[in-house]
């Protein structure tokens, strides 16, 4: 075969994850995780969580996403078309986060306890959530790529960014943060094993799906994105937290450096949750190979 | 009036004419190709040695993907049925471009756009594109059915598909005669002749896009019956029937 038969084969998508796409995984796993952080932080009211989370969203997700942008000074433009693009309303999710958040703990370090505080920390909540979310819904439009196209995907990202979110929650929890650290290693440890049932179980109704979703899963599974898969998802990101957890658990006591090392693997598995979605995503090929070509 | 093409598989020669015609048309930078051709050749040792080609360019859907998810509004549908990109208000977040099923479109970045002849400075031709057909970095461009030629001629009086000045380049350029153009809506039209008696058929009709855009003569992809419902028993996806 030669290389000009272009879509003749299932073709990967490389405009979100080769070259500059990297800023938009790197984006993509800010969101959820700043978010997930902001939430988890709500639960526990940790200021410093809350305040993480603020500066995980406005500074990495945002300065990775300005950073993708062909034109990046036209960025004001995203706002106006919420009515059809899930850009659209991702960014104002992002916008209505940052100034939302932001106000509130402004409030919450010099009028702490008022009704504002409370009903701003409801409305950043909202939007925290709809961060999390909402990559999820932008992949999942993408009718081409049969990979990305189910509604698990936002499910799974919600999952993936309160994961990291106790993950870090956990962290601020040993540094003498307001954090009860048992309940955020608790928290935890479920979310670990809801996400690597629900990381199955959407590998699984990929491959149920179509031909092509079935290459998408097999090449995670035995393809170029395998190493990601293998070690990243599966035993930094599941097995490696899992045992750090069962480990503390069985020793009885909190040993930080066991810690900090889950909640280091943990965010390499988010991160290889979101790159290998992005790097499996095949279209089908635009015609049929001939008959008389071998497969 | 929806202004429409029907590709003839059976008559492309893969001049690739079509492919230059709309390079000088709309003065294209290099790594900016709005048509193009898919060529399917066996391995060297396959049999028989037939050589399959698919002209393919922005299939100007009617229920466009890029239209819905564009963040700011820079891809537009027109009356007629043409989708463009207005490069000024382009964000260049390349949705469209992930989103399109038939990957049509293309993201134009500046290390793409090294000139014709790399490090010898613009031609004169590529002078005077940057001048009547400002492409803009950062932004994403696609085939529009040369819809400046079909205004233009429009405000002439002449008819798109039957005036040459009014149809767009590769058409006018296919020797072949492979593409033809005009309005899928007109009953009598030529297209709408061919599609109703050639039984034309679309690309990926499953994802609901509706293209403007039909292929003829399905001998040419390998003998597979693309052409929906005429599957007996019960109706096929094209995916299926891939």
């Amino acid at each position: 075969m030669e290389a000009h038969e272009w879509m003749v084969r299932s073709t990967y998508q490389t405009e979100w994850i080769a070259r500059r796409g990297i800023l938009l995984w790197l984006a993509m796993y800010a969101g959820g995780l700043g978010g997930g952080l902001y939430l988890v932080s709500l639960y526990f009211n940790s200021f410093i969580g809350m305040l993480v989370s603020l500066l995980i969203v406005a500074v990495l997700k945002g300065g990775f996403h300005f950073a993708y942008l062909g034109r990046p000074l036209r960025f004001w433009r995203i706002l106006f078309r919420p009515q059809t693009s899930w850009l659209t309303r991702g960014f104002i999710f992002v916008v209505g986060f940052v100034a939302f958040s932001a106000v509130q703990l402004m409030l919450s370090h010099w009028l702490p306890g008022t009704i504002w505080e409370i009903f701003l920390k409801a409305l950043a909540g909202l939007m925290a959530a709809g961060v999390i979310v909402y990559t999820g819904f932008v992949l999942n439009s993408v009718k081409a790529v049969s990979f990305w196209n189910s509604p698990l995907l936002p499910l799974l990202f919600a999952m993936c960014g309160l994961l990291g979110g106790f993950g870090l929650t956990t962290v601020i929890a040993l540094y003498g943060g307001n954090v009860d650290l048992h309940a955020a290693e608790a928290g935890s440890s479920g979310l670990l094993v809801i996400n690597a049932l629900l990381i199955a179980f959407y590998l699984w109704r990929a491959m149920q799906k179509d031909e092509t979703g079935r290459k998408s899963v097999m090449d995670q599974m035995r393809g170029m994105a395998a190493p990601a898969f293998w070690i990243g998802v599966i035993g930094l990101g599941i097995v490696a937290p899992l045992a750090a957890a069962l480990f503390g658990y069985l020793s009885g006591e909190v040993i930080p450096a066991v810690l900090m090392t889950g909640v280091i693997c943990e965010i390499i598995g988010g991160l290889s949750v979101r790159y290998c979605l992005l790097r499996t995503g095949l279209y089908k090929p635009l015609f049929p190979r001939p008959s008389y070509l071998k497969p | 009036m929806k202004w429409g093409m029907v590709v003839d598989l059976s008559k492309c020669v893969r001049c690739y004419g079509c492919v230059v015609a709309c390079r000088v048309e709309h003065f294209l930078p290099m790594g900016s190709d709005w048509p193009r051709l898919m060529a399917v050749e066996p391995d060297r040792n396959g049999t028989p040695p037939v050589v399959s080609t698919y002209p393919v360019r922005c299939n100007q859907c009617q229920e466009a993907p890029c239209v819905r998810v564009c963040p700011t509004g820079a891809t537009y549908k027109r009356d007629d049925g043409i989708v463009g990109v207005d490069q000024n208000k382009c964000v260049g977040c390349r949705y469209c471009v992930v989103v399109c099923p038939y990957q049509n479109r293309v993201f134009l970045a500046k290390t793409k756009d090294g000139g014709f002849f790399r490090g010898k400075g613009p031609t004169g031709f590529e002078k005077a594109g940057k001048r009547l057909y400002p492409h803009q970095d950062g932004t994403t461009g696609k085939c529009n059915f040369c819809m400046e030629r079909i205004d233009a001629g429009q405000a002439k009086g002449l008819t798109p598909g039957i005036d040459r000045e009014a149809t767009p380049a590769c058409v006018n350029t296919c020797q072949a005669r492979a593409l033809t153009f005009g309005d899928l809506d007109a009953f009598d039209s030529q297209v709408s002749k061919m599609v109703r008696e050639r039984k034309g058929f679309q690309l990926h009709p499953e994802y609901g896009s509706n293209p403007s855009i039909y292929y003829v003569d399905t001998e040419r992809i390998g003998k597979v019956d693309l052409r929906p419902g005429l599957q007996a028993g019960r109706e096929q996806t094209l995916a299926e029937r891939i």
